[in-house]
């Protein structure tokens, strides 16, 4: 107990690192990517290019099967390209990296490891001295109203808990960019909803750039600043959306509100056509 | 903290376990009385209260204890040898191509050989000591523990992997920071279904090549028509590997408490 209440009275340690932070944004380029198994080919992504600018907010939607989680797995390193550059602040990517960071829609927590325990994962890897892993991952935790859940194991947590736990994990070793493969796919629509709220209060304080994969057309238009919407297979980029809402207002006034109708009748019908047979493909 | 449970048994506990030991009561039961009514000839069943006599001689003058530990040390020092061997074979075949290619075969086709059938090969090769008998319970526990790790190890959620990958772990770093540790409980499954391979390995040997034991203490049993000694040493075995399942269990569970 003792040990947060020190923690909570010194956040400008933390924040610190956060305020240098501009930079953060990703430049993809031409990129393809084709899975060959045997002699099939099956082109996965092609002739995709976007520019994500630092501490944009862009939600990918698309129909299923398009390959969106294909590209956020390259971005993420965990795929080669075929051909094409995906670079961070320009310089290539070259697997996965620490300027970048994941959250699962599985969670992918570490079972053997409590909350504490996977939150200072990341800082362990960087080295961060004990005192100060248990300082910074504390703060996260807070943020994410994990606290009192330190010593828990994931299997003790709810699914809604656990993501926090994985967004604690992934914000305390303060990657540049997030990197989301529908995170909030598997809760239900209460714990959805607070969690994107919470999403979007993160987002804000700590300026990150996150690339926000969903098949959620309300998800994406509430959370994002651009849509892109992707076509049907082999997924490319069909168009982007900018979202012009005015934030200030609550959940409830916000989602009533013309702006946003309108904006996600628009993702939606873009969305529609290439999830209609018959279609454009 | 469970501070509520007390450490001394309370009368339900002995009553709950009287009542889960049943069927065992009955039987020990129906030995006795098939025994003392001779049913049986005695040679072929001795009554159970002659049984437990001669347990109790052969513990008090300390040949039991002698011979429980030999069995138990060969047993142990073959099942450690073959964790250490195993375990790295199997995650390492799972991890690394050119090490699945060279022992996933082998594996294959070694796992369901019956080991005994090494008994008198091993005799030929490495005589009937201590360590012709470690070698074959090392050889005999290997497989389950190998196949175990290897298939533990192949499971494990490759989003854990690029997670950790994501955050800084580099590929030398991979096994022990992540893929050993998520694959520990179908490891420690493996070492569990090998504990009694190594006991019954140790057995045979020993009743074929003598040099002490438990074994070798049942099969001179036979030998001189002491059939008390033979069902002495069969309690005592018994003894020995509930012991270890057990020991095993416990250190499962304090390894695994996050499972």
């Amino acid at each position: 107990m003792n040990r947060t209440q020190t923690h909570r009275q010194h956040p400008s340690n933390a924040e610190s690192a956060h305020e240098t932070m501009v930079d953060g944004h990703v430049t993809i380029t031409e990129l393809e990517k084709v899975y060959e198994s045997g002699d099939e080919r099956t082109t996965a992504i092609e002739d995709f290019s976007v520019t994500v600018p630092s501490g944009e907010f862009l939600g990918v939607v698309g129909p299923s099967g398009c390959g969106k989680s294909t590209l956020l797995y390259l971005v993420a390193g965990f795929l080669e390209q075929t051909t094409g550059t995906i670079a961070v602040d320009s310089d290539p990517i070259d697997g996965p990296g620490t300027d970048r960071g994941v959250v699962f829609q599985d969670y992918a927590l570490f079972p053997w490891r409590t909350v504490m325990g996977n939150v200072t994962y990341g800082l362990e890897e960087k080295g961060v001295g004990k005192e100060k892993r248990q300082a910074t991952a504390q703060r996260f935790i807070d943020m994410m109203d994990l606290d009192g859940f330190e010593d828990k194991y994931p299997k003790e947590l709810s699914g809604g808990m656990k993501q926090r736990v994985a967004l604690a994990r992934t914000l305390a070793y303060d990657p540049k960019i997030l990197l989301m493969d529908e995170p909030f796919g598997a809760l239900d629509q209460p714990l959805r909803e607070s969690l994107q709220d919470h999403l979007i209060d993160i987002w804000r304080e700590l300026e990150k750039t996150v690339i926000f994969i969903t098949h959620d057309v309300e998800e994406a238009v509430y959370l994002s600043e651009r849509v892109l919407i992707m076509t049907r297979h082999p997924g490319t980029k069909k168009t982007t959306v900018n979202i012009e809402l005015d934030r200030t207002q609550p959940r409830e006034e916000l989602v009533l509100s013309d702006e946003y109708t309108t904006t996600k009748n628009d993702v939606w019908q873009s969305l529609r056509e290439e999830t209609t047979p018959g279609g454009e493909h | 903290m469970d501070v509520t449970r007390t450490v001394g048994l309370d009368r339900n506990d002995v009553i709950a376990a009287a009542k889960s030991i049943y069927s065992l009561v009955l039987l020990l039961l129906l030995w006795e009385f098939v025994a003392q009514y001779d049913m049986v000839h005695s040679y072929f069943l001795p009554p159970l209260s002659d049984v437990l006599a001669t347990f109790y001689e052969l513990t008090a003058d300390g040949t039991m204890l002698e011979h429980a530990y030999l069995t138990f040390r060969r047993a142990m020092a073959g099942l450690l040898l073959a964790c250490l061997l195993g375990i790295v074979v199997g995650v390492l075949a799972a991890r690394n191509r050119i090490m699945g290619w060279f022992w996933d075969p082998i594996i294959e086709v070694g796992y369901p050989v019956p080991v005994i059938a090494l008994v008198p090969v091993f005799m030929f090769w490495f005589g009937t000591g201590d360590l012709s008998k470690i070698m074959l319970v090392a050889v005999g526990c290997f497989w389950p523990v190998a196949i175990n790790a290897r298939n533990a190890t192949r499971e494990v959620d490759e989003n854990l992997v690029w997670s950790a990958r994501m955050m800084g772990t580099s590929d030398r770093r991979l096994l022990r920071r992540v893929v050993v540790p998520a694959a520990a409980p179908g490891i420690i499954s493996g070492v569990q279904i090998a504990l009694p391979i190594a006991l019954i390995v140790t057995f045979v040997f020993e009743m074929v090549a003598g040099g002490g034991g438990l074994g070798h203490l049942e099969i001179q049993g036979v030998r001189s028509f002491e059939s008390a000694q033979v069902y002495a040493s069969l309690i005592a075995i018994m003894i020995v590997g509930f012991t270890l399942d057990r020991g095993l269990r416990y250190l499962r569970g304090r390894l695994l408490v996050w499972t």
